[in-house]
């Protein structure tokens, strides 16, 4: 029997421009139960995703009890005896619980293409009942609640243990985020149980439950493992310490005094909440003010956002702009009201891949770039020249295609789009530095520090706190949908460490 | 009870298509005595069966998420190869009630092409079905010539005329292949992944399911069912014709969604499918009955796709949900 | 990224409304050209066979032949591009002709006009449907084939004859210095909606939608004006179609077009706009429309038996968008 069940050596996965692992090594032996902790877009669902064989690595190898496996798709790493319970609902809609649970591999239930329904149930129940569930492995999925939801998905990890001979090993990624008290307790109770027939890697941003249930905790950072530790050495204050790192480069600096933050204010919601997604959420934004939100996974900061830009309608509560109320409809609701939007995803929702810069950065304001009846074509390419220069951005002209510029290049397109025309009121930046470079990252700090100078008032969401910390005037921590705290930088001066408290 | 069977009935119970049936039969019933008789309720079921055949496959299709475009080709097709296969007027063959399997193999190659243009080439169902229907009503157009063959075999159009009982046979024949229907999708795996795929597909293939060859498969049994129609719509007419499938494309959709069957996959089942068509069906017949223009079928099940439709999409009009 | 793409060109209209050259979907020079070798192969064969084929008169019949076609392909190319699909146009010209022969005696030029605003506005209706209950295109269309054909076979169902007034649009039938008048419509109108796509907003924000609907909802771009406007557009385009068609006939049929969806929409394929949506051109459709023309004609022209004029089609369609579509940007194919 070897000392390790499975071990990560090595593991680096690049996306495009931005490296999601980097060299990450890590060990997970037969019966323990492993913690992995880190902030958002630290590389915890990546790694889980590697080793689960949804992807594949660029560099690296992982082995499995002893003999270096590959593989090419799920159902390799499934019948090896390794399940992954993801972080986004992943069950069918219109079929059983049985079938869920056990997709793909139904064994003797489903014998030369036949249906065997009872063995289907009877197999079904088996996990269900593991876990402590009453519900019927014969109910529509459709009828059942979020959390049961969730623990289907778990029982179908589960089910992996059928699959193979050897103790199976288990990635569960944020498994109890979305689950009630009694949701909760099942899920922890079940990893316990687990420990003494299997290896479960558990991956949560809820540090009291890491310490609870694991023997082990690895704490990643931007891409990287920093460190590892025996749970039994550590408290929640001493995780997060970890969690923090070490003190902010020097490239990131900030000027303590901010006195172009007016007293008015430009942007106001009041107890907005939408059902599932956040409730009672009230903010002020000022003109000239940034201000960051910051909150893990399921905490409800994104959702905001999008509320604030028209993409999702609040069920109660009320936004009002420039002291008047609006209800917006739809983005260009939000647009025509002067707000802009920088999303997370910047290829598939910043920018248009196929045109050029000057399209691109013409999109959002084109009437303003239309002689008598057509677009002027001149105008266009004057102004986004302009901006080429203002922002740095490499290209080797404006009227080359938008996919071919680099990721941080393509971030200025798509915050350039905001700004040519007419200045926003409000800008909404939806992790604004994920994945560039640190020119690049230096360069869009500058310009929104300007921005701000400039009065426009500023929303930021992002992974970092350092970045939050490095550009913000207010931070606002959201945890499980509500607002947990608030700091003014300038006034209160929190500590990295105190905002992380209050987002887990 | 299988766990499917379990949700379609509950659902059928609950359900629109069930009570819109009961609704168009106690309609007309009252509006005209002509309707409400045993001599009626043959006709009406003698009418659905055809439609009833088509949709039993369509089912499938859209259930996955795809659309099958091509059956008005697909029916033309193998209709003239049913035609020509069997005793008639122009050929030599003589193949009796093996004139059935063949034409529904016919339509299982047509469907098997459409399948693999759709799973290979990449190809948009909605696209490479009218591609492929267009083809199939050519090589119906070639296969017929000047004149429609006239099938002479004798037992075939019997049959397809004749009843049992007092049901029109086509009738217990598509009754046939709804239960061959339902049992495949409550009991095999082809039948259960059609709702997996349809339901979430990458889910299914990131868990290792081989979705391109169950699409394939739905796609041939669609083509198959479309040339058993075609057959049993031949035999009762007894000629093979290019124009043998008019208008059954529109109303096939019609009916499957009535039946609760949402255009985005992963729901419905042909029970529903069935009291869809028979719904349509009624409509029709009780349409003659009450003097309606006859014309207006179309417009009507045009209105009821799209209102169904619009039913269907209400609640997940997520603003930012992007339909082509 | 390595993409083959047109030359750069200083105010070319590609770099602004990509029409070519794209990475993944067939990109490049050679499929831009393709159209126009298969074009020239087809009528170097055709005329081979016979070569009275390239003469006045029979590129007089061509050109004939081919305008309602280009009429109708005119309208598909724009809903194309926004990346969607239109199957109701032949119904809609078909129910224009009916109007238009029913009302042309009492109410003239009236009845044309009335007629046009009428297709228009049902396509605009079929795309507002389509842009705010978020139902695909070609439900929504299809819906459009049923309701549109019904109601016109309700009207009238059979060949209405033009009682009167028919001089009002008689002129569509004749010619002006050679080249038939119908023809001269669809090129003006090409014209016109090409100068829309390449210069106005409405063209840029067609573009963007079918290249990344997404992205033009998260820049303010109002999608559904501009879904409503390009159906609406379509409509307009089955409209004259049906107009054209009571010229030639002198009559209006509530089925007259029928035969003529797929070819339409085979023109736009051929032409190579992918029917993903994003790239493509009205100067492609016209290509496509010759070849589909050349092949109408050539195919009666060589004594091919009709019978292959539909699986031409088809399989033309079918090869033409394996070819074009964009593979990164389809996702999952259902």
């Amino acid at each position: 029997m070897t000392a390790v069940a499975l071990r990560a050596e090595g593991l680096s996965k690049r996306f495009g421009d931005t490296d999601a692992l980097r060299d990450v090594t890590l060990e997970v032996r037969p019966c323990e139960v492993v913690g992995l902790v880190g902030e958002n877009g630290a590389g915890k669902s990546t790694l889980l995703k590697l080793l689960a064989g949804v992807i594949e690595p660029d560099v690296g190898q992982i082995i499995l009890r002893g003999a270096p496996v590959r593989w090419r798709k799920v159902r390799d790493a499934a019948d090896a005896g390794i399940g992954m319970m993801f972080q986004e609902p992943s069950l069918i809609p219109g079929i059983s619980v049985a079938e869920n649970i056990l997709l793909a591999h139904e064994g003797p239930g489903i014998r030369l293409g036949i249906v065997r329904w009872r063995k289907l149930f009877a197999l079904a129940r088996a996990w269900l009942v593991k876990l402590g569930m009453t519900i019927s492995p014969a109910a529509a999925t459709q009828s059942l609640s979020f959390s049961e939801r969730q623990l289907v998905a778990f029982a179908r990890a589960l089910a992996v243990e059928a699959r193979t001979r050897e103790a199976p090993i288990l990635l569960l990624d944020e498994p109890t985020s979305a689950l009630d008290d009694r949701g909760v307790a099942a899920v922890l109770q079940t990893v316990e149980a687990l420990r003494t027939r299997a290896s479960v890697v558990f991956v949560s941003h809820r540090l009291e439950e890491v310490l609870r249930v694991c023997d082990r905790i690895y704490v990643m950072k931007d891409g990287r493992c920093l460190a590892e530790r025996e749970a039994g050495t550590l408290t929640v204050e001493a995780l997060e310490q970890l969690m923090v790192g070490h003190e902010i480069s020097t490239d990131i600096a900030r000027d303590a005094a901010r006195p172009h933050v007016a007293a008015s204010v430009c942007l106001e919601v009041r107890e907005l909440s939408r059902r599932d997604k956040y409730a009672d959420v009230s903010l002020a934004l000022r003109h000239g003010e940034v201000m960051g939100i910051a909150g893990a996974a399921g905490s409800g900061c994104e959702e905001l956002c999008r509320t604030l830009f028209g993409i999702d309608a609040p069920q109660s509560g009320t936004m009002l702009l420039e002291g008047r109320t609006v209800a917006l409809r739809d983005p260009a609701d939000a647009v025509a009201h002067g707000i802009g939007y920088v999303p997370a995803e910047r290829a598939s929702e910043g920018i248009i891949g196929a045109m050029s810069v000057a399209a691109n950065m013409t999109l959002a304001h084109l009437a303003r770039f239309c002689g008598r009846w057509a677009i002027d074509r001149r105008r266009e390419q004057d102004v986004a020249e302009r901006w080429i220069e203002r922002l740095r951005i490499a290209t080797p002209s404006a009227t080359t295609r938008a996919s071919d510029l680099s990721g941080g290049n393509q971030q200025k397109v798509a915050l350039a789009k905001w700004l040519v025309g007419r200045r926003p009121r409000v800008l909404i930046l939806d992790h604004p530095l994920r994945g560039l470079d640190v020119l690049a990252r230096r360069d869009i700090l500058e310009t929104i520090r300007e921005l701000a100078r400039d009065g426009v008032g500023i929303v930021i969401v992002a992974d970092s706190l350092d970045e939050l910390l490095a550009v913000s005037d207010t931070v606002v921590v959201m945890r499980d949908g509500r607002v947990s705290a608030r700091y003014s930088i300038a006034e209160d001066r929190p500590t990295r460490q105190a905002i992380l408290e209050s987002m887990v | 009870m299988s766990g499917g069977v379990a949700a379609v009935l509950g659902g059928l119970r609950t359900s629109g298509p069930l009570l819109a049936l009961l609704a168009l039969t106690v309609g007309f019933a009252l509006a005209d005595s002509g309707f409400a008789t045993l001599a009626n309720l043959r006709i009406i079921l003698d009418s659905a069966a055809v439609p009833l055949v088509l949709a039993v496959g369509m089912t499938f299709v859209i259930r996955q998420g795809s659309i099958d475009l091509s059956i008005e080709g697909l029916m033309a097709a193998c209709s003239l190869v049913f035609a020509l296969a069997v005793a008639n007027d122009r050929t030599q063959f003589d193949l009796g009630w093996l004139g059935l399997p063949v034409a529904a193999a016919v339509g299982a190659v047509f469907g098997l092409a459409n399948g693999l243009i759709v799973t290979r080439l990449r190809v948009p169902s909605f696209m490479a079905t009218l591609g492929l229907g267009s083809i199939g009503l050519g090589v119906a157009m070639l296969l017929s010539g000047d004149q429609p063959p006239l099938v002479r075999d004798t037992p075939l159009r019997q049959w397809a005329l004749g009843q049992t009982f007092g049901v029109p046979n086509l009738a217990l024949a598509a009754a046939a292949c709804l239960a061959g229907g339902f049992f495949v999708e409550q009991f095999t795996r082809l039948g259960r992944y059609s709702y997996v795929v349809g339901g979430a597909e990458s889910v299914a293939r990131v868990s290792g399911i081989n979705v391109d060859f169950y699409k394939v498969v739905v796609f041939a049994f669609a083509g198959l069912m479309a040339g058993l129609a075609a057959a049993m719509e031949s035999a009762r007419l007894g000629l093979g014709h290019v124009e043998i499938g008019a208008g059954q494309m529109l109303g096939t959709i019609t009916a499957v969604v009535i039946g609760g069957t949402s255009l985005s996959g992963g729901s419905g089942s042909v029970l529903g499918s069935a009291v869809g068509v028979l719904a349509l069906t009624v409509l029709a017949n009780g349409m003659v009955f009450v003097g309606a223009p006859p014309h207006l079928e179309k417009a009507i099940q045009g209105a009821i796709v799209l209102v169904a439709a619009v039913l269907a999409g209400w609640h997940v009009r997520d603003r930012l949900r992007i339909v082509k | 990224m390595g993409t083959v793409g047109p030359a750069k060109q200083p105010d070319g209209n590609d770099r602004f409304a990509i029409g070519g050259g794209r990475s993944g979907a067939g990109s490049g020079i050679a499929t831009g050209l393709a159209p126009v070798a298969v074009l020239v192969a087809l009528v170097l064969a055709i005329s081979a066979f016979s070569p009275s084929f390239l003469s006045a008169y029979s590129l007089r019949v061509l050109a004939a032949e081919s305008s309602v076609i280009l009429l109708l392909a005119i309208g598909q190319t724009i809903v194309v591009i926004l990346g969607g699909i239109d199957l109701s146009m032949a119904a809609l010209a078909s129910l224009t002709s009916v109007i238009v022969a029913l009302l042309l005696p009492e109410l003239g030029a009236g009845a044309v006009l009335g007629a046009l605003c009428i297709a228009a506005l049902i396509g605009a209706l079929q795309g507002l449907v389509h842009a705010r209950a978020k139902i695909p295109s070609f439900i929504v269309t299809l819906a459009g084939l049923g309701l549109w054909s019904g109601i016109a076979l309700a009207i009238a169902n059979t060949t209405v004859p033009v009682a009167g007034r028919y001089e009002v649009i008689g002129w569509l039938d004749a010619h002006t210095w050679g080249v038939p008048n119908a023809f001269v419509l669809g090129l003006a109108m090409l014209g016109l909606f090409q100068v829309a796509l390449a210069r106005l907003r409405f063209g840029r924000h067609v573009y963007a939608i079918g290249m990344a609907e997404r992205v033009a909802l998260l820049s303010g771009i109002r999608v559904w004006h501009v879904k409503t406007l390009a159906f609406a557009a379509s409509g307009l385009c089955s409209g004259l179609a049906g107009v054209v068609m009571v010229a030639r006939t002198s009559s209006g049929n509530p089925t007259i077009a029928d035969s003529l969806l797929l070819p339409s929409i085979a023109a736009v394929l051929i032409g190579g706009t992918a029917i993903t949506g994003g790239h493509g051109s009205l100067a492609r459709t016209l290509i496509g429309v010759c070849i589909v023309a050349v092949m109408r004609v050539g195919v009666a022209v060589a004594g091919i038996a009709p019978a292959y004029e539909p699986i031409a089609y088809g399989a033309l369609v079918v090869i033409a968008v394996a070819i074009t579509v964009d593979r990164q940007s389809i996702g999952i194919v259902k």
